[in-house]
């Protein structure tokens, strides 16, 4: 900042004023007393603000200086007898017997001093205040922050949620959708999976609610039997089996006689091995 | 003792005081007990405090005499500034000014125009040329500064305008005060 921008800034002025935090104060002072410039501002604006005091000039009660006047005298007293005997002494002894002047403010210098120490652990109390209040309201928001960080998370996954449903529902009510159901062919073991297929456009969906988990390593795989042979039509995501999420098979089916679902390695297998073949069912 | 001129320099004043005589007394509270008593009528509102905080501020004045330093400005500003700072301390250990720094900035503006218009009816030495001096926007910032001891913070926050704009009111006062008052 120039000395320019920093007369015009107000800043000398707040000074001047006592608006100042004795942070700020400190501060002033030491520019001050850098630049001269600055000086002769702050000696021009106190000459303002004295000329403005004294046009507001009030004559006190008339019976106020006697009074006044009196409370001088017992104070001075009072000083001389508090803090005479105390200082004579040692004072004599260092100069020889020559009495020393008396020093009346040594009270009012303590006094500034308890005032400063006041002023001085007052301000870092309410730094200290300030500061807590700060970092509480920045746990606050960063606990807010998170929440809301929480709910557009959910919001986004309901928003997908509602449209899967929503692809789902119109995919079921469409009425060219052939619902086929496989049943279980274990004996012992009651399985079931869904086959939606659009025959005409050759689309296909499945759902394999009823059939367990694949073990570790291993995968379902669609078949679509067609002319009497098993044709891959795909694998089944693992962790899709015993939800109700409804999965696009991702090649035409144009044709089949029957589905069939096993259980084959990751990755799945040209032929279905006949002993894992879980479900079945006719189209 | 030398008789007691009509008028003293500054640094005549000072060694005057420092006699700690009647006559100098005399010649401190002839000369400047009117405008001590006016600073501190802006500060504090009812006249028995306002005694109180002039008969405190001249015994203060009184004994610190030794610790004035001519070199920090005039003893005028030296003495206004006792007269000031006793004020507001009574009206810190009053409460008030806490009082008055939970009011509403309305309310606080009033409390000083309140004041204003008081002295105006009571006085008749050249206040109104005070007011006057000041227009209302300024005169609220300098008082709230100046005579009741706000600091910047509390001026922008009791009158909710931007701590910028306190302080560039505050040099559009104190430009206008030069204009009116300095030579």
């Amino acid at each position: 900042m120039t000395t320019k921008e920093y007369i015009e800034s107000g800043n000398l002025e707040a000074f001047v004023l006592g608006a100042l935090t004795p942070q700020e104060e400190a501060i002033v002072l030491a520019d001050i007393a850098a630049d001269p410039e600055l000086a002769k501002e702050v000696a021009a604006i106190e000459e303002a603000l004295l000329n403005y005091a004294i046009a507001g000039s009030m004559p006190p009660p008339d019976d106020l200086k006697e009074k006044i006047w009196d409370n001088i005298n017992t104070t001075q007293k009072e000083n001389k007898a508090g803090i005479t005997p105390t200082i004579t002494p040692d004072a004599n002894e260092a100069v020889g017997g020559r009495s020393i002047p008396f020093t009346p403010p040594v009270r009012n210098t303590q006094w500034r001093y308890a005032a400063i120490w006041v002023a001085l652990v007052g301000s870092v109390a309410m730094n200290g205040m300030f500061w807590v209040q700060n970092s509480n309201q920045k746990q606050q928001f960063e606990r807010q922050a998170s929440v809301l960080n929480k709910m557009t998370e959910d919001q986004k996954a309901l928003v997908q949620a509602v449209k899967t449903y929503k692809k789902n529902a119109d995919m079921m009510a469409d009425t060219a959708m052939q619902t086929i159901v496989m049943h279980t062919v274990v004996k012992g073991h009651p399985m079931a999976a869904t086959l939606y297929w659009k025959k005409d456009k050759g689309e296909a969906y499945v759902m394999i609610e009823g059939l367990p988990k694949p073990p570790k390593g291993m995968q379902y795989q669609l078949w679509a039997i067609q002319a009497g042979k098993p044709v891959d039509m795909g694998m089944m995501p693992v962790d899709m089996a015993g939800t109700a999420s409804i999965q696009k098979v991702d090649r035409p089916v144009m044709a089949g006689e029957a589905f069939a679902i096993s259980l084959e390695k990751a990755g799945g297998n040209p032929t279905p091995t006949t002993e894992n073949i879980y479900v079945l069912g006719k189209s | 003792m030398p008789p007691i001129a009509a008028t003293y320099s500054e640094e005549e004043l000072v060694l005057l005081l420092k006699q700690q005589s009647r006559d100098a007394f005399n010649y401190l509270y002839k000369n400047y007990s009117g405008v001590l008593y006016g600073v501190i009528n802006k500060v504090v509102f009812d006249e028995e405090t306002a005694n109180d905080v002039l008969q405190e501020a001249f015994v203060k004045i009184w004994n610190n005499i030794d610790q004035y330093d001519n070199r920090k400005g005039r003893i005028y500003t030296w003495m206004i500034n006792i007269a000031r700072n006793t004020a507001i301390d009574k009206l810190r250990s009053k409460g008030e000014i806490m009082r008055a720094k939970i009011q509403t900035g309305e309310d606080v503006v009033n409390d000083v125009i309140k004041g204003q218009n008081t002295e105006q009816s009571t006085d008749t030495i050249g206040l109104r040329k005070m007011v006057a001096a000041l227009r209302p926007e300024y005169e609220v910032i300098v008082s709230l500064a100046y005579f009741k001891g706000f600091t910047l913070d509390e001026i922008s926050k009791t009158l909710n305008i931007p701590l910028g704009t306190v302080k560039t009111r505050m040099r559009s006062a104190m430009q206008q005060l030069r204009n009116e008052f300095n030579n």
